[in-house]
């Protein structure tokens, strides 16, 4: 239970957060044309009310993390901090630089802070989601890395997992930003974000087939649950879902495309987790061996239901001001 | 000898702790404003609704903005935290995690919480009934308070660790309540939630008094300076007495602390109160202002009263001198800035009811524009006391910095530690400017016709119509 809400706060801060990274990697790939000039001041604006609600998603995981398996955070965090460091390095920058966007005021100065911007949005992604390929890759040890720190963190698995999640936040960064060009009448920006995200969906598939590989060569046994387990729901629903989105933004058919975007992309990270189950460090540690004291789980899904009770009517109140604020102007 | 070990870049301990209070100094900056600032503006806006006054709708709308934005940068310094006691510290989430993850548990709930209200609050600014915005905000203070509590839960237990049963080292079984409430919560909490409300009252107030210095003087910088003031003037003498009980709690809870702040060497009776001064290795107190039996006395209202030293603990169970001369000093700090807060409420109140009026002399507003700035360093001081008097363990009796700090080389964080101040101090330069331009707007909307302030905030709606296109 303490482990499914795990795997779905990090797939919210997957699905969430990289529509987010995924608006700043377009950011840094826009250019300097007066086009992509225009590009960057719709991804500036579509990002600045959510850009860091989403942290909120990913503080809530490290919480579960280290309250429900205290094992499994120590050992990960022993073997993979160089990763954890650069990721959070990027979130940071990444911060710091959105905002100075906003002051900055002559042009060399904004150069720098979009190139940091969209630089630091490339990092934190591909950092997180390759810790989760060095998870995946079985080299992190219980009592420390079973390799050097080095091997643990940089394996075929841990790049081949932080390059998906480059290419689905791009893509989905993408898709998100044809419905915010859409709802600002901006007909040329719409036409624009669409062929990227048929593209990033092409570069998505391609890049998701090599990581398969990866992972049928590296990871046998959880390439088999991936195909042959709790994972092949998921792993069929990124199959089909991500073509299908990528033939709708194709067609100019603007229905259901963002809804699906997210079920692709989120049943990646599930299909990684299902696969893995009952094991969070394969071979080594399962979810029951490295589970908390029984008290400890009853309080934290205590706090889940009070997320479940609060939170859930207040971001449907929160997301009906901000459709009704997009709309009208208020008086002042 | 260690700090030969620490050169040779052997163990990460040093810049583990240096990056460690160089993150949470910076973070605890924000939370005064995070925490309390709700409530202040709440209390505006239930002034400006109950006596239909424009002036004091249109000081908690700006107030809302501060809010958010200071929530925001707080957001990312507190992701970072949670990151570093993985990075930093995995062996104490690894034994402790089931027990002192609870707390933060709590405070994700009350974080999240408290993000999507300030949300719709800056949303409902005109867009919702003046009631039902007012009703929405008051989820704010107690998300502040739980997110509070959940922190300070965590913190208590590293220094009263209670509710865990601990097998060959391994946390076995957790009595949830407990290990929640431990004994230093009762007196932290609520010394660390006046701190925080004092504070931000005072330097909320303390940007009115600058005003007031330079002519600024109608009824919007009246009203702004008068509620927050007198909030913390008025809780100024209850912290005194919350203080006061907190430091006579660690005689019992945490005597090695309380040896070390009070700079006590041996245990003794008549023992002296030290004000300012260093111990050396030996024992000798130099520099520092003996007041004879006042520690005897204030500790158990006798002369005769025995107070513990430092000497009563093995030399791997109590802070070093260094450590003690530290938190020694940032204790005297904080009383010292406690007691001239103090002060300047009771000069604020002697006027206000005796006259019936505001202070009207420039010395009031000159140190009241002081007191925010002052209540920041005692919040540090106060910090600062606290941890460092729990050294050399992380939690106290059960396990020691050292054992908890991670395996990374030195090296790797000390260029984490370089990279986090870069970072920090852009963040804190960008921080600054903003506010000083959202000031400087203001003053100029003031002037002519206003623009809604929450509009581009974090949190905060987008503007209607998207401006940069075409341009």
């Amino acid at each position: 239970m303490i482990a499914f809400s795990l795997l779905l706060s990090v797939t919210a801060y997957s699905t969430a957060g990289g529509v987010d990274f995924g608006a700043g990697i377009w950011d840094l790939l826009a250019g300097t044309s007066a086009r992509g000039r225009e590009a960057r001041a719709l991804i500036d604006h579509a990002m600045a009310p959510v850009w860091e609600v989403n942290n909120v998603w990913l503080a809530f995981a490290i919480v579960l993390c280290w309250t429900g398996f205290p094992i499994f955070f120590q050992s990960t965090f022993l073997s993979l901090y160089p990763l954890f460091s650069l990721a959070l390095i990027g979130l940071i920058l990444r911060g710091a630089f959105f905002a100075f966007r906003h002051v900055a005021d002559d042009p060399r100065s904004h150069r720098i802070a979009d190139l940091v911007f969209g630089a630091s949005s490339l990092l934190t992604p591909f950092f997180f989601a390759a810790s989760l390929g060095a998870i995946a890759s079985g080299r992190v040890g219980i009592a420390g890395p079973s390799q050097s720190v080095l091997a643990a963190s940089f394996s075929p698995m841990s790049i081949s997992f932080g390059l998906v999640s480059l290419a689905a936040t791009a893509f989905s960064g993408a898709s998100f930003l044809v419905g915010d060009a859409r709802r600002y009448g901006a007909a040329e920006l719409v036409g624009y974000f669409r062929r990227r995200a048929v593209a990033a969906a092409l570069v998505l598939i391609v890049i998701g087939s090599m990581a398969l590989l990866t992972i049928a060569l590296q990871a046998a046994p959880l390439f088999r649950s991936m195909l042959a387990g709790p994972g092949l729901p998921f792993v069929l629903v990124t199959m089909i879902l991500t073509p299908v989105v990528a033939v709708l933004h194709r067609r100019g058919t603007f229905r259901w495309y963002r809804v699906l975007t997210v079920a692709a992309v989120g049943s990646m990270v599930m299909a990684w987790g299902f696969a893995q189950s009952p094991y969070l460090l394969p071979g080594q540690l399962t979810i029951a061996q490295a589970s908390a004291p029984p008290a400890t789980q009853a309080l934290l899904l205590i706090v889940g239901a009070g997320l479940v009770l609060f939170i859930v009517p207040a971001m449907a109140l929160l997301y009906y001001l901000d459709q009704r604020s997009a709309l009208d102007v208020p008086k002042a | 000898m260690t700090s030969t070990v620490w050169l040779a870049g052997e163990s990460a301990l040093l810049p583990s702790r240096i990056q460690m209070a160089f993150t949470l100094a910076s973070h605890v900056l924000l939370v005064p404003l995070g925490v309390a600032l709700p409530t202040l503006t709440l209390l505006m806006e239930g002034i400006g609704i109950a006596r239909n006054d424009p002036v004091a709708l249109k000081i908690a709308r700006r107030w809302s903005v501060v809010m958010a934005v200071q929530f925001a940068v707080g957001a990312v310094t507190g992701t970072i935290l949670s990151f570093e006691f993985g990075i930093l510290w995995p062996r104490m989430m690894g034994r402790f995690g089931a027990a002192i993850g609870l707390g933060f548990a709590i405070e994700g709930l009350a974080f999240f919480l408290e993000a999507i209200f300030i949300g719709i609050y800056l949303y409902g600014w005109e867009r919702l009934p003046r009631r039902t915005h007012f009703l929405l905000g008051l989820v704010l203070p107690p998300a502040g308070l739980l997110g509070a509590f959940g922190v300070l839960s965590a913190n208590s237990f590293m220094n009263t660790p209670g509710g865990v049963t601990l097998q060959a080292g391994r946390l076995v079984d957790v009595d949830v309540v407990a290990a929640l409430f431990t004994r230093a919560l009762g007196y932290e909490f609520w010394h660390f939630l006046i701190a925080i409300y004092m504070t931000a009252g005072f330097a909320v107030a303390s940007v009115y008094a600058v005003a007031w210095l330079r002519g600024r003087r109608d009824h919007y910088q009246r009203l702004a300076f008068l509620v927050p003031f007198t909030v913390a003037a008025a809780l100024t003498p209850v912290q005194l007495a919350v203080g006061d009980l907190s430091a006579r709690a660690l005689v019992g809870d945490q005597p090695a602390k309380f040896a070390a702040i009070e700079l006590t060497w041996r245990t003794r009776e008549q023992n002296p109160e030290v004000i300012g001064g260093l111990i050396d290795d030996a024992g000798d107190v130099r520099f520092g202002i003996a007041v004879p039996v006042l520690d005897s006395i204030l500790v158990g209202y006798s002369p005769n009263a025995v107070v513990r030293g430092l000497t009563d603990f093995a030399a791997n169970a109590r802070p070093s001198t260094v450590e003690a001369n530290i938190a020694h000093l940032a204790f005297d700090a904080m009383v010292g800035l406690g007691l001239a807060g103090a002060a300047l409420a009771a000069w604020y109140f002697w006027v206000l009811l005796r006259r019936r009026r505001l202070p009207d002399s420039v010395w009031f507003y000159r140190l009241a524009a002081l007191a925010g700035a002052g209540c920041y360093l005692a919040v540090e001081a106060g910090w600062v006391t606290t941890e460092v008097g729990r050294q050399p363990w992380i939690v106290y009796g059960l396990m020691r910095v050292s054992d908890a700090v991670t395996s990374a080389p030195a090296s790797f964080v000390w260029t984490m530690l370089a990279t986090l101040v870069a970072v920090y101090t852009l963040i804190a330069y960008f921080f600054v400017t903003l506010l000083l331009r959202l000031a400087a707007r203001w003053r100029r909307e003031d002037e002519k016709s206003p623009t809604a302030p929450e509009e581009g905030a974090p949190y905060g709606p987008r503007p209607a119509r998207f401006p940069e296109l075409g341009s």
